[in-house]
């Protein structure tokens, strides 16, 4: 999406709307698309939920590197040999997500579930950030 | 495709404002990202109720049709032919006792009448659902060998 900005690079912009770039989407995993996915807040995290169908636990990676948490699933299904496709509306097209963490999330405590087609990641937030109340003597 | 009402950016407010903290056209290339987003960034899915994309396949057996049906429960799909159309209808739940959220999805096929009604068999795995619809012996491709005499 960065098309503009190549072109001419004195429109220069804010940031923060650019695509946040880790390692996994950097790797070559030909054409991908960006899973629909929502995101919800609580007091101690961050939750979020991604639709993946059709890819399975072996062919899902995640990955947090330079406050960037990369999703990739790869599906697993591959049309046989002797089906002729009809009519198509989803793509063969890996799922790619990429979320761009600051640093009120424990990364090394995030936890992803993968449960027919939809992960839920949990990103929890850091004990020093989380709401406390301070009783006054 | 989404609706955004685009408010075009006020040129007087940009010349009264002694700092220019916004590039004039910074609305304009918001709107174009939000376009090539729209059009090449998101998957028709499944996400927010309504319909769900569907694939169609055929062999020399069956016909096949795939849908992607992430995160719904077993039982709360449902697989009908009733008059030659197969509808897939399916609730996802999601959420505590406290928040309990549920999205329905409908759609339905108008099947050919080459297709075995009552021999439909349907397989839900890793959020697609895959239907198997057989075809009727007359309407299978058959070899027929020719003799010479």
């Amino acid at each position: 999406m960065n098309l503009l900005q190549s072109l001419v690079p004195s429109l220069g912009r804010s940031g923060g709307q650019a695509r946040p770039e880790g390692s996994l989407a950097n790797a070559d995993l030909g054409p991908t698309v960006r899973p629909a996915y929502t995101l919800k807040e609580t007091d101690d995290a961050f939750g979020a939920t991604l639709y993946l169908p059709g890819v399975t636990k072996e062919g899902l990676d995640i990955d947090a590197e330079n406050g960037v948490l990369t999703v990739v699933g790869r599906r697993s299904w591959k049309q046989p040999e002797s089906w002729t496709s009809l009519y198509r509306e989803s793509s063969d097209a890996t799922f790619v997500l990429s979320l761009r963490l600051d640093l009120s999330i424990d990364v090394d405590k995030v936890h992803a579930e993968l449960n027919d087609g939809v992960l839920r990641l949990s990103l929890p937030k850091s004990e020093a950030l989380k709401p406390r109340k301070i009783a006054v003597t | 495709m989404r609706l955004v009402r685009y408010t075009y950016p006020s040129t007087r407010s940009l010349v009264s404002s002694p700092l220019f903290s916004r590039a004039p056209w910074s609305g304009l290339e918001s709107e174009i990202d939000r376009l090539f987003e729209t059009a090449f960034g998101e998957a028709p899915t499944a996400a927010l109720g309504g319909s769900f994309p569907v694939d169609l396949y055929e062999d020399k057996d069956n016909r096949y049709v795939r849908a992607e049906l992430p995160g719904v429960s077993r039982d709360a799909i449902q697989v009908e032919v009733v008059d030659g159309t197969l509808t897939l209808q399916a609730t996802r739940k999601t959420g505590d006792d406290k928040a309990a959220e549920s999205v329905s999805f409908s759609r339905s096929i108008t099947l050919s009448d080459e297709v075995k009604a009552d021999a439909i068999r349907a397989q839900y795995e890793n959020g697609v659902l895959t239907v198997t619809l057989p075809k009727k012996e007359e309407a299978k491709p058959r070899k027929i060998s020719v003799q010479v005499g």
